[in-house]
């Protein structure tokens, strides 16, 4: 089905394409211009759960179409059979809104203040040094840009002081954990440095330029959910289907792209469950809500393609059978925050429990969990981690707060989880800096440091080298298990975050997450080349990649949180396809 | 020997013609709310007392009436060709002339309003122009010019009082169409706008009671006789709606010929589903050409309002000067407590204004403006998120009372949709911000604006089928009370209420009121303080004043002498600030609240602070018609 799918096309655009050529006001054509088609009107869906898609109903989704103008200013569109619009956006440019594909389209150059302003988070947040203490702005980023980018317009506007502590006291209270020793210096080192850069807004530097290469792919978008709904990470299933997660409101969607028709799953709970499952209802003033098991992070079965699925909520693990189309609850005797996911090739899942400093392993075969205890990086660490069942027997309402260093004393946390061809199971630990080695068969662990600050997740490749993002380094890291050499790569944006990765074992190339760059970095391992693609919206926070084997083509989610910061207020799932050869 | 002996006379003369007035309500045609007048300043501002007071016999001819009115009438002194006067407009629309230094009466002029309906009757002032076509020394040369409550506009000969009978019928203009007079829909409150031969007028209109409500047209007459100039509907195109009205107070710019409005929101202020996308010119700052009414720039502060965000304050028009340039710049003022300046020629804003993603709504079919705009300087003039954290109260027990009030809020920040949740609404539609605008500090870029700083909360609810009639009366809800609105034709009422302890408590922490002075040019805060005393808002008046700031409606004014005058509070003061710092300097206890401007003039060597003193029915407060002078002694 998908061969067909890309010989049509490849050919769709020699046979019921128009074109539109883009000039700047001197007449001249202006290549790299993105040109995106969106309908005027989504399809009409049931959404008669509380504004949402109830179980089993299938809706569909109109796609977004978004390509790039080539050297000589053109882009052609296939005429849709639906009612569409289009945006033209480039660098330096006012966005342009139009009807129709034709003819001749001149863009106005922005003035010199617009231009600055429509730069994104990255180079403006680039240029906070927070007082030339380089220790505090990394452990700012890293606890708080891992849901919204943080110099957007958004969050740059300027705060007092009072306005800034109230915002991190209460992201504390939502899961970051930003050290009270330093709420006060943050405020006022944000006041100050935004101020400064109001002032003087010159200083930021130029966003990366969009390049030649744009021209030869396609951006699909397909939106579900709305501003209050999180896609979250999603599976490429062999069957053809894309299953993403709600992590909102306990949902999988499960996407046919062809169609862009969508059904709907939503995850059972038991009834006397609370709002935020143990972990308490964080978002007490969201208007809506409806995380009971907090559906995060997928990995199917290569035995039968049942999907798992970590509820963060929870301390269980969420099978779905991918036949009856059913949730099956596998509940846990310990640890908390379910996190990410893989599933080996022996059927045995794998996921880290990010709170607990564990990771599980659960054998289909036996139906039982194995819990693996990381480390603790000392006495108090050791403690806190033991004492967490005693907080959790707590009602969340009466739970005291943690009260964190900038170590994240405590707080470990493993996060990204991956399996080399051997078999060996990889776990990076954020809080730590270092990477756990298990190995499945003698269950011995080895802690291995990691020589950059923030390894979130981490992928494996063909050769059995591990790629990880250093996340407040802004870096992409190699690690060779074999030598035990670390490489690191520079990314080809300033000041990035980079949150996930994925690695494209076909064709050597990783693929990075530009969550503060509104950008998807791709690099390829033979020739440590990068490109860079930008997305079609702003303020689009990526978590997870998937690559289709078949075919190259690239997948991610906008989950800024929250959505309706992001533009356009929807989250959607995007594809980068390629055009043509 | 002679020479000399006419010199105090000329020196008079000359002291007289320079002596700073008072003669646009604003204070000048641009809302500057600014006075050149220097004799009261901060080294003797302490020793001024009560020069005079004068009644307007209000309170006796209307009696129980007097509680559907607000005083909000700031006086205007006219030029001595025009009699000298000090002219001001009670609720009732009674136009009283008195002598500048005694408040003994000269005229008084009475329109007999129609006083059917129930909306509250208010006057913010008249509005006075030499009407060059008249012969001079003719009557109604010099002309004062009134909408009236029941909508018509008047013009008066501003010596004697008497109506202009070469303007309209008889001296006055009917404000409606042939549907004629529907009490309690549309009213007048601002003085109209007069300048080149243009008397401009806009309108107070029902927005929340209904989905479609009178279109809120801004109508220019010929200032000689009352002819039809043109008329600017700002919801022209929207079929679904209503209002948009321009009810605050208008500023012309006669140099470059443009007239600025700002409008409110569109019908019904807090369900939108029937009136898709942003609703131009609605919440706008809309610059027309006076003479043709042709839209030459406009600036939307608020997108498919969900939260009666008018605009509500006159547009401020100033030089801005930096980096060696002046530009003519407006400044407007919004509920939201944002200040946004713009190039008033051509309305590119001299602050970046950037768009802020807000939250959407749950309600079926509303469909809430994906972002809004911000500016980003100055910064906002009030904190608008509420945490449980921040709750305040005097006990432990009240302050967790409201910790657990905020926590059960929905509350994504400002601009967050009502729903058929309870949803904070910080700032509600009394402000931040509101008509009393804000006062420049001369050419210094500074401005000084009395800001209120209470939370609400609001509700939608799905329609009873049974609604008391008096839900329609109030604009925003009473000091301490939840009032529910209809909104006729839509598929809810609103509710809206303080958000406040058991103890009538507000539950954010204080001050509830405050003055900021405002650096436009530098886009920062220079200082802010509480504005107002707590002492009489409790079921019991404290002997001594708690000054944690009151709610406030009224505005303040800025004098050379380095003083900022303003009454506008719930403790009956007026008072004087040092405009560098905030401290205040004098403070004077007034019969009543004075919910309106003051004013200030030399007159005959002698300056004089002047404000009314009306009480404030919707605070729950005394009432009176009193106007009080305030001036050095002898």
């Amino acid at each position: 089905m998908r061969l067909t799918l890309w010989l049509l096309l490849l050919v769709a655009p020699l046979c019921n394409a128009t074109t539109l050529l883009v000039k700047d006001e001197q007449g001249h054509p202006l290549p790299r211009v993105m040109v995106t088609q969106s309908p005027v009107t989504q399809p009409e869906a049931d959404l008669s759960d509380d504004g949402y898609a109830p179980d089993g109903v299938t809706n569909t989704s109109a796609p977004v179409v978004t390509r790039f103008t080539d050297a000589a200013g053109q882009v052609s569109f296939e005429t849709p059979g639906n009612q569409v619009t289009y945006r033209a956006r480039a660098q330096g440019y006012v966005d342009a809104n139009f009807p129709a594909i034709e003819g001749e389209l001149v863009l106005q150059r922005m003035t010199p203040e617009q231009e600055i302003a429509s730069y994104p988070s990255n180079v403006w947040l680039s240029q906070l040094d927070f007082g030339g203490d380089e220790g505090l702005k990394k452990t700012f980023q890293l606890n708080c840009a891992f849901c919204h980018q943080q110099a957007s317009p958004f969050m740059r506007n300027e705060r007092t002081e009072e306005q800034w502590l109230s915002v991190i006291e209460r992201m504390n209270t939502y899961g970051a954990r930003l050290p009270t020793d330093d709420h006060q210096k943050v405020a006022t080192l944000l006041r100050e440095e935004y101020r400064r850069l109001r002032e003087h807004p010159e200083t930021v530097p130029a966003p990366r330029q969009w390049e030649d290469h744009l021209s030869a792919v396609q951006i699909t978008e397909w939106p579900i959910g709305d501003g209050f709904s999180q896609m979250h990470d999603f599976l490429l299933h062999p069957n053809g289907y894309i299953y993403i997660g709600d992590n909102l409101f306990d949902r999988i969607y499960e996407l046919d792209p062809a169609t862009g028709k969508y059904t709907v799953y939503k995850v059972p709970h038991d009834e006397d469950m609370g709002l935020g499952g143990i972990m308490g209802n964080r978002f007490k003033v969201f208007p809506k809500m409806y995380n009971y098991m907090g559906v995060h992070s997928f990995a199917y079965s290569k035995a039968d393609g049942n999907i798992f699925i970590t509820p963060s909520m929870q301390q269980a693990l969420l099978e779905f059978d991918i036949k009856t189309k059913k949730f099956i609850t596998h509940y846990m005797p310990e640890g908390y925050y379910p996190h990410t996911i893989r599933v080996d090739d022996k059927d045995r899942v794998w996921f880290t429990l990010a709170l607990s400093s564990q990771v599980a392993m659960f054998d289909r075969s036996k139906k039982s969990f194995t819990v693996y205890d990381l480390p603790a990086r000392g006495v108090k660490e050791w403690l806190i981690l033991k004492t967490l069942p005693v907080m959790f027997s707590i009602s969340p309402e009466n739970r005291p707060q943690p009260d964190p260093d900038r170590e994240g004393t405590g707080l470990p946390m493993p996060y990204g989880i991956d399996i080399t061809p051997d078999g060996i199971v990889w776990v990076a630990r954020l809080y730590a800096n270092d990477l756990a080695r298990i190995d499945p068969d003698s269950g011995e662990i080895t802690m291995i440091d990691f020589p950059f600050q923030g390894p979130r997740r981490l992928r494996a490749d063909a050769d059995g080298n591990l790629w990880i993002v250093a996340f407040q380094d802004s870096l992409l890291v190699k690690y060779a298990p074999a030598s035990g050499e670390f490489s690191s790569y520079k990314l080809p944006v300033i000041n990035e975050v980079p949150y996930a990765l994925n690695v494209d074992r076909e064709r050597g190339v990783v693929w990075v997450n530009g969550n503060q760059s509104d950008t998807i970095l791709a690099f390829d391992i033979a020739s440590e080349q990068w490109q860079v693609y930008p997305m079609p919206r702003q303020r689009f926070f990526t978590r997870d990649i998937e690559i289709s084997e078949e075919d190259g083509a690239v997948y991610t989610t906008n989950s800024h949180f929250p959505t309706w910061q992001s533009e356009g207020g929807v989250p959607t799932l995007l594809r980068i396809t390629p055009l043509a050869e | 020997m002679r020479s000399i002996a006419l010199l105090p006379g000329l020196y008079c003369a000359l002291a007289a013609a320079a002596e700073p007035g008072w003669l646009y309500y604003g204070g000048d045609q641009g809302g500057r709310h600014y006075s050149q007048a220097t004799q009261i300043d901060r080294s003797n501002v302490a020793d001024i007392e009560v020069a005079w007071v004068f009644r307007s016999g209000d309170m006796a001819s209307y009696g129980d009436a007097m509680d559907n009115t607000s005083t909000q009438s700031t006086p205007i002194l006219l030029p001595e060709a025009a009699g000298e006067s000090l002219v001001y407009c009670t609720p009732f629309n009674r136009v009283i002339a008195l002598d500048p230094a005694s408040g003994q009466q000269r005229w008084s002029f009475d329109p007999q309003i129609d006083r059917r309906g129930d909306r509250p009757f208010r006057c913010r002032g008249v509005s006075y122009a030499e009407e060059t076509r008249t012969p001079a020394g003719a009557a109604c040369r010099h002309r004062l010019y009134m909408s009236t409550h029941d909508r018509r506009l008047w013009a008066i000969d501003a010596v004697s009082g008497k109506p202009c009978g070469g303007f309209g019928d008889g001296g006055k203009v009917q404000l409606f169409g042939a549907e004629g007079l529907v009490p309690g829909e549309v009213s007048n409150s601002s003085a109209p706008v007069v300048a080149g031969g243009v008397v401009v007028t806009g309108s107070t209109v029902i927005d929340f009671a209904r989905a479609h409500t009178p279109r809120g047209t801004v109508m220019a007459f010929d200032s000689f006789d009352g002819r039809p100039l043109w008329q600017f509907d700002p919801l022209s195109g929207h079929a679904n709606s209503g209002s948009a009205n321009v009810w605050a107070p208008m500023s012309v710019d006669v140099e470059h010929g443009l007239l600025y409005l700002p409008t409110s929101a569109a019908s019904p202020d807090y369900y939108g589903a029937d009136r898709p996308g942003a609703g131009l010119y609605a919440n706008s700052v809309v610059a027309l050409d006076l003479h043709s009414g042709e839209l030459r720039w406009h600036f939307q502060h608020v997108r498919h309002d969900l939260w009666d965000y008018d605009t509500p304050a006159q547009p401020i028009l100033f030089e801005w000067r930096k980096n060696g340039q002046a530009i003519p710049a407006l400044a407007q003022l919004t509920k939201q407590g944002f200040v946004f300046v713009f190039n008033r020629l051509t309305g590119k804003p001299l602050w970046e204004i950037t768009e802020q993603p807000v939250p959407p709504s749950q309600i079926p079919g509303e469909q809430a403006a994906l972002t809004q705009p911000k500016p980003i300087a100055p910064p906002q003039l009030l904190n608008p998120f509420l945490m449980p954290s921040d709750a305040w109260g005097l006990t432990p027990w009240d302050r967790g009372n409201c910790a657990r009030q905020i926590a059960s809020l929905q509350n994504l920040g400002l601009f967050t949709p009502t729903s058929e949740k309870l949803t904070m609404m910080f700032p509600g539609s009394l402000g931040g911000p509101n008509w009393g605008g804000g006062a420049l500090l001369g050419d210094s870029g500074v401005l000084l604006v009395n800001v209120n700083n209470v939370a609400f909360t609001g509700q939608l609810i799905p329609t009873p089928k049974e609604t008391n009639p008096d839900s329609r009366k109030q604009d925003h809800p009473a000091a301490g009370h939840r009032m529910q609105v209809t909104m006729e034709g839509t598929p809810y009422n609103i509710e809206i209420g303080s958000l406040q302890s058991p103890l009538g408590i507000p539950c954010n922490p204080p001050p509830w009121g405050k003055l900021v002075a405002v650096d436009l040019v530098k886009g920062t805060i220079a200082w802010e303080t509480a504005l107002g005393s707590v002492h009489e808002m409790g079921p019991v008046t404290a002997p001594f004043h708690i000054e944690w700031g009151t709610p406030n409606l009224g505005g303040g004014i800025a004098t050379a002498g380095g003083l900022f005058f303003i009454g506008a509070t719930m403790d009956r003061q007026i008072r004087a600030f040092d405009v560098r710092n905030g401290e205040t300097l004098w403070q004077y206890t007034l019969p009543v609240d004075a919910a309106a401007t003051p004013m200030t003039y030399s007159y005959r060597g002698k300056q004089y602070v002047v404000i009314n003193a009306g009480g404030h029915h919707m605070f729950q407060r005394g009432m009176g018609d009193y106007l009080y002078a305030f001036a050095l002694p002898d």
